[in-house]
Formats: structure tokens, sequence, C-alpha cells
């Protein structure tokens, strides 16, 4: 009552002066967001045109015709082995293999660290949590020869298994099962449900936006990881997309328009993702941020 | 009473299912976590080569004693120091002010984070190829800087000049992290309580001193933690520097410690030498890392 009477002329007066700082606001953010985008379409714009056009002064953005070609010798690849593919099907593997085994090992050892009085709990999440603050590049050179000692180059589980999960998403998971409540576990035990089987309702139906969220952490991680494959494949047949696209790109006598349509083709899956999955995306982003509320 | 201790050993006997649930990360984490870092110390101590038969040899500190007297180590904390600090200040204030003004529109919020974030999407190899191409000598980021100055046909030489390939690097980086770092303030925006901001309104605060004096102040904590991630996120880059030295930059001004290490080791097989440089990183982000958990630490008190 009493606010409504001496604070309306300043409320009015502020949300006018909201309004225009708004436009202005807006104005910035489409100019920058065009700006960020620009890449994009010079990206799609070239991998439809001839390599002398993507270098043609003054560049056109728009090709003179589609040449959608590009692609098909993008996959073929220089030599004709459809090998570009074989990479792209490896990228898949490997990614889509660390996304479910993350999410799967994570949400274990975050449930057993969330819900669990055992002995030893601090010392275990003490322990994965300090790793966390391994960075991969100052392991990767010992972790390459204890790959090397298990017999893991140029396969896949040498390219999986250093990755089957990650401490972030344990400490995610275990931050996402400790807010839920105790009391509906024990009223699932009352009714006879074995523990593994708490553990896999709660995953699969109260945990999916953490599953999402680490899902795709996860896939993201492994589509972009060039280091490790680099070090651990030697074979042409067992390489990634990164490693494809770096030797693809060092090649100064490619055509550079063919070059743009091998690197949208490695750019769709995600976006894909992306566009399907944006709130969970940004959710990762934030994640960190957010983490400790 | 019988019934309590009864009930004690029963969810003590449930409790051991925590070790069940726990196994597997432990085994993962002892294997290629903790066992690795504990083989990168012993082999800083050691002349091991990578495909020498020999069994390597104890000799103390010679590795560190010669990566510390080494030339090329210190060009490559100087290429580190000086990425890490070039992108330091775009990205910081880029992101800031993103954040801030995403966080002032009430419509189209989504939109402007999916744009933003986009770049941060596509993968960090496809955005190093896409920007080589587009650096070219007769490439478009030469046909806009002759636009801008007016100097046409002048070849800026992005990739091929000491101080362009670096400027090109930071570039590359700047326009793929930016985005990302500006999702972090908005999330932090928007954890300042709404009825902070309105009793500010009620008060008679205009946007730009409610800006200065609630959100800023507000944001701190999140702003610690955002630089320390830009510091550590910037000191691992890799695919970049990497995929531009293979199409034929200059390695020197870009040889950042990463590339380093992953030179040393497998192109001249040195792993002692590499395990010393691992290390050397390892100790300066575990020192960001405890910095980070300051940073977040001091958020929890908000």
């Amino acid at each position: 009552m009493m606010k409504g009477s001496y604070g309306n002329a300043r409320l009015a007066r502020s949300v006018a002066a909201h309004r225009s700082g708004n436009f202005l606001a807006a104005f910035i953010l489409v100019a920058v967001s065009g700006v960020a985008i620009i890449p994009f379409l010079f990206m799609a714009g070239a991998s439809l045109m001839p390599g002398s056009d993507v270098t043609s002064i003054p560049y056109r953005w728009i090709p003179k015709y589609p040449l959608w070609s590009n692609y098909l010798r993008a996959l073929q690849g220089s030599d004709g082995d459809w090998i570009y593919l074989r990479n792209i099907l490896n990228s898949f593997i490997v990614a889509s293999t660390v996304a479910f085994s993350s999410v799967f090992i994570a949400s274990s050892v975050g449930f057993g660290l969330a819900k669990y009085k055992f002995k030893g709990r601090n010392v275990v999440f003490m322990g994965i949590m300090s790793t966390m603050m391994i960075p991969f590049e100052a392991v990767m050179i010992p972790l390459y020869l204890t790959a090397v000692k298990l017999g893991l180059q140029d396969s896949y589980a040498g390219l999986i298994l250093p990755f089957l999960t990650s401490a972030f998403g344990v400490f995610l998971m275990r931050q996402y099962l400790l807010g839920f409540p105790d009391e509906l576990l024990d009223a699932a035990r009352i009714d006879g449900c074995s523990e593994p089987r708490i553990f896999r309702s709660i995953i699969f139906t109260n945990a999916r936006p953490a599953v999402a969220t680490l899902a795709i952490l996860a896939f993201r991680g492994q589509w972009d990881n060039l280091l490790w494959p680099l070090l651990i494949t030697q074979s042409d047949r067992l390489k990634t997309i990164p490693s494809y696209i770096v030797r693809y790109t060092a090649d100064l006598t490619a055509d550079e328009g063919t070059m743009m349509a091998v690197a949208v083709i490695a750019a769709i899956p995600v976006f894909i993702l992306f566009f399907s999955m944006s709130k969970y995306f940004l959710q990762g982003a934030g994640v960190y941020s957010g983490s400790k509320s | 009473m019988s019934f309590v201790p009864k009930r004690r050993s029963l969810e003590s006997r449930r409790n051991r299912w925590g070790w069940v649930f726990v196994s597997p990360g432990v085994l993962f984490f002892s294997v290629f976590s903790l066992y690795p870092i504990l083989y990168a110390i012993w082999t800083s101590f050691h002349n091991k080569k990578l495909l020498s038969l020999k069994p390597p040899k104890f000799i103390g500190f010679q590795n560190y004693a010669k990566v510390l007297s080494s030339p090329d180590f210190w060009n490559s904390v100087r290429a580190s120091a000086t990425f890490c600090l070039g992108v330091f200040l775009p990205i910081f204030i880029a992101s800031l002010l993103l954040g801030v003004l995403i966080a002032s529109q009430k419509k189209g919020r989504r939109i402007f984070q999916m744009a933003l974030y986009s770049p941060a999407v596509l993968s960090s190899v496809v955005t190093a190829s896409v920007w080589a191409i587009m650096f070219d000598p007769r490439g478009l980021a030469n046909q806009f800087l002759n636009g801008i100055m007016g100097t046409p046909g002048v070849d800026h030489r992005w990739l091929a000049d000491a101080t362009m390939v670096q400027i090109s690097t930071m570039l590359v980086y700047i326009w793929k992290m930016v985005g990302y770092f500006c999702i972090l303030f908005v999330t932090g925006i928007g954890k300042i309580p709404v009825s902070v901001i309105e009793a500010s309104i009620i008060d008679g605060a205009g946007p730009w001193q409610r800006l200065t004096r609630i959100t800023m102040p507000l944001l701190k904590p999140t702003m610690a933690l955002v630089s320390v991630m830009i510091f550590t996120a910037s000191l691992k880059t890799f695919s970049t520097q990497y995929l531009f030295t293979q199409r034929g930059a200059p390695l020197r001004p870009i040889n950042v410690l990463t590339l380093n290490i992953y030179n040393t080791a497998i192109v001249e097989q040195n792993l002692g030498r590499a395990s010393v440089m691992s290390l050397l990183l390892f100790a300066t982000l575990l020192l960001l890392s405890w910095l980070q958990i300051r940073a977040a630490g001091s958020g929890e008190d908000l």
C-alpha cells in the first residue's frame, strides 16, 4: 500500500530508462551475435565452392552454383578410399561409448558416495576429487606409456579406455544425487527393492537432467579430442575426425572448398545435438558456476 | 532394546553396497589417473627414451636442470604466458559485458545465448581449420583488414609473421571462448536474488547504479571463478597451434607448452624431459585450481 504511493513515479521513470537501455543492449547483442556467426557463414558458403572461389578477391559469400560434389569428394578422401567416412564412424564409436560409460560409471560412483555411509567413503571421495586437478596434458605421456605396456596402442580400446569416466562426472552426479530424498530410497527398500534396482530406477527416471548434461559433455569431449588419438593411433583406419582434419588442412595443395566441406561434415552431428538439446549444453557450461548451489 | 543394534547392523550391511557402487570408479582412477601421475614423477628422474630398449637410468635432477636451462623451454613459457595474457582481458571483458546485456533482456535471451555459444560448440580442430582458410594470403582476413585500412592487396602474413601468427591464434581462441564464459556470467547474474534488485529499484536506483552498485559487487565470486578458468583453459591450448604449424606456420612464436611437450615426447622421443615439462605445467595448473576452489568457495558465502 505504502509502496505504491511513494514509489510510482520513480518506478515509471526507471522503467522508461530501462526500455531505452534495453534497445541499445539488444542492438549490441544482435551485432555481436552477427560477428560470432560470420565464420559459420563462411564455412557453409565456402564448402560449396571450388577452391579458387574460396580465395577469390573480392570474396563472394554466396556460391555461384552450389558445388555439392565437394561433399562427395570430402567423404571419399584424397586417395578415394573413403577413409574420412571410416574416421567419422570411429569418432561416433568412441564418443558414444565414452558418453555411455561415463554416465554409467559416474552415476554408480556418485550414487555410492551420495547414498551410503561406508567405511573409507571420505577417502574415496577426496581421492577422486583430487584427480580432477590433474590435467590430461600432465599425464598424457605416462598414460601413453601405460597404454603401450597394456598393448592398447592403435586400437579402439586404447582410444576409449582412458576416458571411461571423469572425476568431474562423478562430482556432478554426486552433487545431483545428494539432493535426492533418502525417504524415497527407504520406501523402495520396504517394498522389497534391491539396491541395484533402486540405483537403476533413480538414474533412469529421476536423474535425467544430470545424465543428459554429463552425456553431452563426454560426447563432445571425445568428438573434439585431438591430442590422445594423435598419440595412441598410427594407422589411418583408426584415426578419428580431428586428426583427419589436421592432416587434410596440412596439405597445402588440397582444395579449400573440399576442406570446408570436411569441416562442415564434422560440425553437423554436434550441432544437431546442440539445437535439439541446447538446454543441456548451456547447463553444462553453467555447471561450474552453479555447482555450489 | 535389542532392536537398535540389529537395525544398525542391517544398515551397515546395506552400506557395504556403497563399495560395490564405488569400486569401478576406484579401479578406473587408480589405473588412469593416480598411476600415470606417479609414473610421470618417476620418469622425470630417469633418462627414458620412447623406443629405446635400454633400461632407464636414474639421473636425479638432470632432466629438471636441462629443461630449466633450455632456451626452448623458456620460449614455450613465453609463448604460453603471452597467449594467456593476450586472451585474458578480451575474453573477460567481452563475456562480462555480453553476460550483463543478455541478463538485461526479457525476450530472446535464449537465442542470444545460443548464437554466442555456438562457436564453443564447434570442435577446436574444425575451428582452427576454418580460420586457417580465412587467414590464407588471399583469404577473408586480409581482405577485411585491407578494407578497413584502405590498403588493397597487402598480405598481412597472418600465419607467417612471428607476431601476426600469435595474434591469429589469440583471435581464434577469443572468438571460440567468449560465448562460453558469457554463459557463466549469465548463470552468475541469475543467482542474484530478485528481491535485492527489486529493493534497489524501489529505492530509486537507475539501471547504471544497479549495475555498478548491485550486480557487479555480487558478481565478484563469478568473476574470480571465470578469471581462473580462462587461465587454466588457455594454458591447455593445443589444437589451433598444432594445426597452424602443420599448415606451415612458424613453430617458435606459438610453441606453447602443450605443443612442446607433445613434440619433445613424440618427435624427439625424450620422455624424461617431456615429463618434467608436464609436471611443471601440472604444478602451475594445480596452483590455479587451488585459486579456483577458493573462488568457488567464496561463492558459497554469497
